[in-house]
């Protein structure tokens, strides 16, 4: 049941959340995914198993963490390995559930670039690869979101590979996890998922008041849509205070949520000056 | 006997001169967290050029050491936009400049040439999905070598493989360490331990020099064992404003300063110049720090215990002798033994 009155931020997020299911063993980034997963932890997952690449596995989310090494995931945590090991004895042997992984631009078979708008050295930066080629070729599902990203005919470069050309393509390069892929992509506008033949992107859902045709004139090819289009999981009320608890300012864009915390920053600041004022009279 | 036995105690001044030379590979021991900022505030303040520095994270740690001019090439994994993407960061903005080059790695293939370093070996299997990405097929400096292709000789498979680095000078931060160099440290290690074994020579700063007694009951917690290290430093504060566990969280009210640096005109200038070729040391940076943030603000950030349990590392017997100097074996005591020794023993005259 939802009674709250909630954001678009917060709709997303609870979407992500829902794709963790209890007793996942999930490896979490930075910003969407590590809020998603805490509601997830806290709501229908309590056994999930949260991971960040840094080695801090099976932790309990308390404070919204700035990067994935963020000493405030390390209160009670399970498991205190590191990133060679993340990657090997856990990823590529194959006991990864479910990674996120953030975009920046994506093609119709989900093969994403976050690292260059063109070919370096010359070409403006995204950012880098990070963890995000090899978690995609061998978690047995990942979970893309998108907030200001690109759909595109074709990548300016490929940090990490999806389907590559589509169809049986990547499972018959014998390089991945067999089954594993982009399993859906989650954007302010829709929910995305992939063809079981083709592998090519199609619309599952609309966020709530945007229209098909706004979906389609961000994607630069014939967007296929589903027949029955979806809509996105309603949030109960458990789920949006298990969000607020972790990371109140989670429920704003980023650019509200900077301006949020700079002024209590700047608040901070007066009062202390006040204070010394006061107190040298 | 090792050149790196007995005490290595001395200040970051003394090690960064005696260790870190122009033309070096320099890597950052920390992966995100408790990184070595005091060590590298002083690699600028010395104004080492050429350097090839490692990082893996996309902290602002590279672009600063861009901006200070130390850095001539950069291999990393991740790299933030510290400007923001409209003023864009500096690391991008100088290599799309030509002014340094950057070779592009992923967060495993980094770690698996600094893994490959540390074990001695000459390259090390990555993970195949790397051969249909941009980055396994555009290369930067490291050109043919950044990496190679063999085939499995057991299963027949192409298997992508890259090269071992080996850097000259790794700089950490750590929790505690003794005057060996023995380093003990715990919370989120990313590549840490790979990044300090694979390196020619190892920096350590630490919050903390406790006694090697504090080590021996906690080995568990030893990340780089004390004859690979040249210099220790205790350095409170040393990765301030990265936080440490146990000690303190990341600094958000310096971050914000150092984020408008990044996004104001002349605001990186005016960070070098206060915060690093203004204050000689970390001590007078913490100094600064106070008076212009305030004592309160330092100590808002610091860590609420939460102890470890105690692992009981306890054997039955201290020696080959039980408490009442009775022998665990045999059952006489020394005068007994020598008895022993007397009726049973091959004696052997040596005079």
């Amino acid at each position: 049941m939802l009674t709250k009155k909630i954001t678009r931020q917060e709709l997303l997020i609870i979407a992500a959340s829902r794709q963790i299911q209890n007793g996942d063993v999930s490896i979490l980034g930075i910003g969407l995914p590590i809020i998603a997963g805490a509601v997830a932890k806290k709501t229908h997952a309590p056994e999930a198993v949260l991971m960040m690449e840094s080695g801090i596995c099976d932790f309990e989310p308390r404070v919204l963490p700035m990067h994935v090494a963020d000493a405030s995931a390390t209160r009670g945590y399970g498991y205190a390995t590191d990133l060679f090991s993340v990657f090997s004895t856990i990823t590529y042997a194959g006991y990864l559930d479910k990674a996120f992984l953030g975009v920046g631009q994506i093609d119709k078979f989900g093969n994403i670039n976050t690292s260059y708008l063109g070919t370096p050295p010359e070409a403006p930066r995204i950012s880098a690869a990070g963890g995000a080629p090899e978690f995609y070729g061998y978690a047995k599902k990942t979970i893309l979101t998108m907030k200001g990203g690109q759909f595109v005919n074709k990548l300016p470069y490929l940090t990490s590979p999806g389907y590559l050309g589509g169809g049986s393509e990547r499972e018959d390069s014998g390089r991945y996890t067999p089954g594993s892929g982009p399993s859906i992509l989650l954007t302010p506008k829709g929910i995305f998922k992939f063809d079981e033949e083709t592998k090519e992107m199609y619309l599952d859902a609309l966020f709530p008041g945007v229209p098909v045709e706004t979906v389609k004139a961000d994607v630069p090819w014939d967007l296929k849509v589903a027949d029955n289009l979806g809509s996105f999981p309603v949030p109960t009320d458990e789920e949006i205070k298990a969000l607020r608890e972790f990371s109140p300012r989670a429920s704003f864009s980023s650019p509200v949520a900077v301006q949020l915390v700079f002024e209590n920053f700047k608040r901070r600041i007066a009062a202390k000056k006040a204070a010394q004022k006061a107190a040298q009279k | 006997m090792s050149d790196k036995s007995g005490s290595k105690v001395m200040t970051t001044k003394e090690a960064i001169s005696k260790f870190v030379n122009d033309g070096d590979s320099l890597i950052t021991g920390n992966y995100n967290e408790s990184m070595p900022m005091s060590l590298l505030f002083e690699i600028i303040r010395q104004k080492k050029r050429g350097l090839t520095y490692y990082s893996q994270s996309g902290s602002f740690d590279g672009e600063f050491m861009a901006y200070s001019g130390c850095m001539e090439k950069m291999v990393s994994a991740f790299i933030y936009k510290w400007g923001g993407s409209k003023r864009g960061g500096i690391i991008e903005q100088y290599q799309r400049a030509g002014k340094i080059q950057v070779e592009d790695y992923t967060n495993f293939t980094y770690n698996a040439r600094l893994a490959a370093g540390a074990f001695g070996y000459s390259y090390l299997p990555v993970l195949p999905a790397i051969m249909d990405s941009d980055v396994f097929k555009i290369r930067g400096f490291m050109g043919d070598k950044k990496f190679g292709v063999t085939t499995c000789p057991f299963t027949g498979k192409k298997t992508p493989v890259v090269p071992a680095a080996n850097p000259d000078v790794c700089v950490l931060h750590v929790q505690r360490a003794d005057k060996f160099g023995n380093a003990q440290h715990w919370g989120g290690l990313g590549s840490t331990v790979h990044a300090c074994l694979a390196s020619k020579i190892i920096i350590v700063s630490c919050e903390e020099i406790v006694e090697p007694d504090i080590i021996k009951s906690s080995p568990h917690h030893t990340i780089v064992p004390g004859f690979r290290v040249s210099a220790v430093i205790e350095e409170p504060f040393g990765c301030h404003p990265f936080e440490i566990v146990g000690f303190r969280g990341l600094d958000t009210a310096m971050f914000s300063l150092i984020n408008q640096a990044f996004k104001i005109d002349g605001g990186m200038d005016a960070f070098f110049d206060e915060w690093i070729y203004g204050l000689s040391d970390r001590a007078s940076y913490i100094q600064h720090y106070i008076e212009v943030f305030g004592q309160d603000m330092l100590s808002r950030y610091n860590a609420r215990s939460y102890y470890s349990a105690p692992a009981n590392y306890g054997i039955p017997f201290q020696s080959g002798w039980d408490i009442n100097g009775i022998s665990n074996d045999i059952g006489v005591d020394m005068e007994g033994l020598e008895a022993l020794i007397a009726e049973k023993g091959e004696l052997v005259d040596v005079n």
